[in-house]
C-alpha cells in the first residue's frame, strides 16, 4: 500500500514537472517568433534602404498617431534605484500617449554584461552607454544602427551643439556613422562650498587658479584643511582623481591637446601631462590643505568626502565634483546651505573650460518603434520630470531652464553653454584597459605613494598597449 | 599513554573548530549589528563599539584666543603643545586635551569612561523590505513620493528559479547515478568518464554560446531557460555525487529484488530513493545554496526585469546608482540568509551523513 502511493507520487510530480517544461517552453516559443523577426533587421546595412522609403512624417510623429500602439521596445542600461525610478517617470506620459511600452532593465554590472548580450544575439533594442569608450567598439563591429539613417541632419543640428554632435559620431565598418543620441549630462568642473559658512567667513569665490591657491592657504591659516578629497569607489578607486587630472589638463594645455591625450596620441609619460599631475599634487599632497591628509585621499569614499563641508562646523570648506554629487548631500540640505563655483582657470588663454559627462544611447535592433523611441529621446521632453527632480542637465538645446529645480542646477546649463571649451571625461573615451584600468590604479597608487610620479605615469601608459 | 592520545587529538580538533567558527562569526556578528545601526553612526565608529568599554569622553572646554597662530607652539593652561599634537590628542594628568573646533580655536579636554553605542534602528529592515521611497518633482511642480518595490516579488521569483533548479536535476542525476552503478551497457565507462571531465569545466565558458542558442530557441529571460542552465551546470557533481552513494549500497539487495521480478524502475524507486535520502538531502541543500545564491547564471540568462528579477540581483541594485546606499546591504545579506538557513535546518540531520555518502565504503 505504501509503497503504492509513493509509485503514484512519484508519476505525479513527473507529469508535473513535464507540464510546467512544455507550458514554458510554449510561452519560450512566442518570444522566439518575435525575436526571430528581429534578427532579419539586424544588420545596419539591410536598412538603410528601409529607412529612406519610410512614410512621410517621422517616426515619432506616427508614434504620436497610435501607430504603434501595443508594441514594446526593450533597453538596458546602467542606472538603478532611485535613476531607474526618475527615469521611468519621465517616460511615463511618452507611453501612456503612444501606447508603446519601454522596458527598462537597469543593471549594476551593465558594462559587463552589455557584451557578453551583444555577442549573445540577445541584444537590446536600446542600451544607455555612460561610457562612449565602450560603445565605440560596438560601432566598429557594425552591430549599431546609425540613427542618422532615419533622422535628418537639421532636427539633430537644431537638437544638439555641434560639439555633442561631433562626439556620437564614431568609426563604423563602413565610414563614420551616428552613434547614438545623447541623454542625461552631468557638469563636472564644479567645486562645492558650504555657502552659509562660506560667507559667514568672510571668503569670497575665486575666478583664476592663483585666487583659488590664496583660498586655501587662507582657510588653513583660519585653522581648517581647505579641501575634501576622496577617490575610493569599490572597484573603480581613482575615478575622482582622474577626473581631478582631466580637469587641470584643460586648463595647462590647449584642447588639441587634449585630444590626443585622449586618443592615446600624447602618452601619460608627456611633460604635459606630469606637469598637470605636478599641479594637482599641489594640492592633494600638502597635509594642510587637505582634510585627513594625504593619507586619507585614497581611503576616503568619493560619496562620503563631500559630508565634512557640512559638519557643524564645517570640517573641510571646498568639494570638487560633479553635478551629482548633491544626491550625496547630508538628509535635510535645502538649496540656500550649498553653491558652487566652476574651478577656474589656471592658464588664460585656455579660458574657462567644462568637463563633461553624458550618457549616449545607441541603438540596436531598427524597428519603428524603436526609431520612434529614439526621436523621442533627441527632445528634453524625455528628460523633463528628470531636469525638475534634479540631478542632470539636459545636453538638448530646447530644455526650459525654468524646469531646472533650483538657481544652482540651472547655472550648471548656462555654464555648459557659456564655457569657451567643452570636453567630455578622458577616461570614459579611452579604451576600458586605460579608462577603467591604469588610468585609475596608477593614480591611486601615487596618491597612496606606492608609486612616484615617473612611475605612476610609465604604469598607466601600459594600459594603451 | 593510550588513553591520551585520543584525547589529545579530540582537543586539538575542537580548538581548530573553534577558531575556524571564530574567524567565520565575528564578520557575521559585525555584519548584523551594523545592520541594526543608522548609516551615519557606521561611518562614525566600528560595531564593536557596542560592547561596553572606556573611551574618551569631552568633561570640558577650553577656549584659547582667536588670534593663536596655529603655525607656532600652542600654549594651553601654561604647557605648550604643537599643533599635531592637539590634532591627535595629547595626554596630560589622565586628561586628554584635543582640538573641538580649530576654528574657534576650542579645545576639549576628555577623560577616560565607560561608554556603549546604544542606538539602534530597525530603518535598514523596513527600506529592505518594503522598498525605497523616492522624491519625483511632477511636472506642475508638486513633488509626489514614489515607493519603490520591496523584496516579496524578487523573493517568490527566486523561489520559482530555486526549487525547480534544485528538483529537476537531481531527479535526472539520481537516474543517471544509478544505471552508471548498477546497469551493464556499452560506452558506461565512457559516459562517466565525460561527466567526471564536465566538472572541471567552468561555466563561464559557455555563457555565450549557450547564451546564443537561447536568443534563437527564445528562452532568454524565462523561468524555463534558467531552470535548464542551472541543472545543466549542476548536473555532473549530482551524478558524481549519486553514483558515490548509490554504488555502495550492498550488491546483494538488487540481486534479490531482481530475483523476485522486479523491474529496475521498481528497484530504482522502492530500493535506491528511500536507502539514499541523506545523499539526496545534502546534495540537495549544496545545490539550493547554490542556485539561491547564484547572480552571474541569473544575470545573464534571467535579467532583472521585475518580473523575473531574483534576490540576489535586488540586492545589488539596492546600494543604488553611485552605490550611495551600502548600508542597506547588511540587512538584505541577512534577509536573502533566512531561506537557505531554514533549507538547512530542516535538512540537517541528513546533512552529515550524507557528506560521508562518498567516501566509506559500505
Amino acid at each position: 500500500m505504501k509503497s503504492g502511493r509513493r509509485n503514484r507520487v512519484l508519476s505525479a510530480f513527473i507529469l508535473l514537472t513535464a507540464l510546467a517544461m512544455i507550458v514554458s517552453a510554449c510561452g519560450g516559443n512566442n518570444n522566439a517568433g518575435q525575436n526571430g523577426g528581429n534578427q532579419g533587421t539586424n544588420d545596419p546595412q539591410t536598412n538603410t534602404g528601409g529607412g529612406n522609403n519610410a512614410p512621410a512624417g517621422s517616426a515619432l510623429e506616427q508614434a504620436y498617431n497610435g501607430d504603434f500602439k501595443g508594441t514594446k521596445v526593450t533597453m538596458f542600461g546602467p542606472f538603478t534605484d532611485a535613476d531607474e525610478v526618475k527615469f521611468t517617470e519621465s517616460i511615463r506620459a511618452f507611453e501612456e500617449t503612444t501606447g508603446i511600452d519601454i522596458a527598462y532593465e537597469g543593471s549594476k554590472e551593465f558594462e559587463a554584461t552589455i557584451s557578453v548580450r551583444v555577442n549573445g544575439g540577445n541584444a537590446p533594442d536600446i542600451a544607455d552607454f555612460p561610457q562612449p569608450g565602450l560603445l565605440r567598439g560596438f560601432v566598429k563591429d557594425g552591430k549599431v544602427i546609425d540613427v542618422s539613417t532615419f533622422m535628418s541632419e537639421e532636427h539633430l543640428k537644431r537638437q544638439y551643439n555641434q560639439s555633442w554632435l561631433d562626439m556620437a559620431s564614431m568609426p563604423g565598418p563602413n565610414g563614420d556613422v551616428m552613434a547614438g543620441v545623447w541623454a542625461r549630462s552631468s557638469v563636472k568642473s564644479l567645486v562645492w562650498y558650504n555657502k552659509p559658512e562660506f560667507e559667514a567667513a568672510g571668503y569670497t569665490v575665486p575666478k583664476t587658479w592663483d585666487e583659488l591657491m590664496t583660498l586655501t592657504d587662507q582657510i588653513a591659516q583660519d585653522g581648517d584643511p581647505a579641501w575634501s578629497i576622496g577617490i575610493e569607489s569599490g572597484a573603480a578607486t581613482g575615478w575622482p582623481a582622474t577626473d581631478w587630472l582631466e580637469d587641470i589638463m584643460l586648463r595647462t594645455t590647449t584642447p588639441e591637446n587634449y585630444d590626443k591625450w585622449v586618443a592615446g596620441e600624447l602618452p601619460f609619460t608627456d611633460d604635459i601631462v606630469k606637469n598637470a599631475v605636478k599641479r594637482m599634487s599641489e594640492i592633494w599632497f600638502n597635509d594642510d590643505y587637505v582634510y585627513g591628509g594625504r593619507k586619507a585621499i585614497a581611503t576616503t569614499s568619493f560619496g562620503d568626502a563631500v559630508r565634512p563641508l557640512f559638519d557643524n562646523p564645517p570640517k573641510a570648506w571646498l568639494h570638487r565634483q560633479a553635478g551629482f554629487i548633491t544626491s550625496f548631500f547630508p538628509e535635510g540640505l535645502s538649496a540656500d546651505n550649498y553653491d558652487w563655483f566652476p574651478l577656474p582657470p589656471i592658464n588664460a588663454e585656455y579660458g574657462q573650460p567644462a568637463l563633461i559627462s553624458g550618457d549616449i544611447y545607441a541603438m540596436f535592433n531598427d524597428r519603428p518603434e524603436v526609431r520612434a523611441v529614439m526621436e523621442f529621446f533627441t527632445t528634453a521632453e524625455s528628460l523633463k520630470t528628470w531636469i525638475q527632480s534634479g540631478g542632470v542637465t539636459a545636453p538638448m538645446n530646447d530644455a526650459d531652464p525654468a524646469w531646472y529645480p533650483n538657481e544652482q542646477e540651472r547655472r550648471m546649463a548656462e555654464f555648459l553653454q557659456t564655457a569657451d571649451t567643452i570636453r567630455f571625461d578622458g577616461s570614459d573615451l579611452m579604451p576600458g584597459s586605460v579608462g577603467a584600468g591604469t588610468f585609475w590604479k596608477g593614480m591611486t597608487d601615487y596618491v597612496s605613494g606606492t608609486a612616484d610620479l615617473d612611475q605612476a605615469m610609465q604604469q598607466i601608459q601600459t594600459g594603451w598597449k | 599513554m593510550r588513553k591520551k592520545g585520543p584525547r589529545r587529538s579530540k582537543w586539538l580538533i575542537n580548538t581548530v573548530l573553534a577558531v575556524i567558527c571564530i574567524i567565520w562569526f565575528v564578520p557575521t556578528l559585525g555584519l548584523l549589528v551594523s545592520s541594526f545601526r543608522p548609516a551615519a553612526d557606521i561611518l562614525q565608529t566600528g560595531w564593536w563599539k557596542i560592547i561596553p568599554h572606556r573611551d574618551w569622553a569631552a568633561v570640558d572646554t577650553i577656549t584659547l584666543d582667536r588670534e593663536t597662530d596655529l603655525r607656532q607652539p600652542i600654549t594651553v593652561n601654561g604647557v605648550t603643545f604643537s599643533d599635531a599634537q592637539l590634532r591627535e590628542g595629547v595626554v596630560q594628568d589622565g586628561n586628554r586635551l584635543v582640538w573641538e573646533n580649530r576654528r574657534a580655536r576650542t579645545i576639549s579636554v576628555q577623560e577616560k569612561q565607560w561608554v556603549m553605542m546604544t542606538n539602534f534602528t530597525l530603518q535598514n529592515y523596513q527600506t529592505v523590505l518594503g522598498g525605497k521611497s523616492y522624491q519625483i518633482t511632477m511636472p506642475d511642480g508638486g513633488t509626489k513620493t514614489e515607493q519603490g518595490s520591496g523584496m516579496s516579488q524578487s523573493f517568490w521569483n527566486t523561489l520559482a528559479v530555486t526549487v525547480p533548479a534544485t528538483v529537476i536535476p537531481i531527479f535526472i542525476a539520481s537516474f543517471a547515478a544509478y544505471a552508471f552503478a548498477w546497469l551493464r551497457f556499452p560506452g558506461r565507462k565512457l559516459f562517466f568518464i565525460i561527466i567526471i571531465a564536465l566538472l572541471v569545466v567552468p561555466l563561464q565558458v559557455a555563457l555565450i554560446p549557450i547564451l546564443r542558442d537561447y536568443t534563437s530557441l527564445g528562452l532568454n529571460g524565462t523561468y524555463f531557460g534558467i531552470w535548464l542552465a542551472h541543472s545543466a551546470f549542476g548536473l555532473p557533481l549530482i551524478t558524481y555525487f549519486m553514483y558515490n552513494s548509490i554504488s555502495q549500497l550492498p550488491k546483494d539487495l538488487f540481486e534479490s529484488a531482481f530475483m523476485d521480478g522486479a523491474t529496475n524502475f521498481t528497484i530504482f524507486s522502492r530500493l535506491i530513493l528511500p536507502l539514499s535520502v541523506p545523499a539526496l538531502a545534502s546534495i540537495s541543500i549544496f545545490q539550493f545554496l547554490w542556485v539561491w545564491n547564484d547572480y552571474l547564471v541569473s544575470l545573464i540568462f534571467l535579467g532583472s526585469q521585475p518580473n523575473v528579477q531574483v534576490m540576489s540581483m535586488k540586492i545589488a541594485n539596492l546600494v543604488g546608482s553611485r552605490g550611495n546606499d551600502w548600508h542597506l546591504l547588511t540587512a538584505a545579506a541577512f534577509i536573502s540568509m533566512l531561506m537557505p538557513l531554514a533549507v538547512f535546518f530542516a535538512l540537517q540531520r541528513y546533512f552529515v551523513r550524507g557528506l560521508l555518502g562518498g567516501s566509506v565504503k559500505g
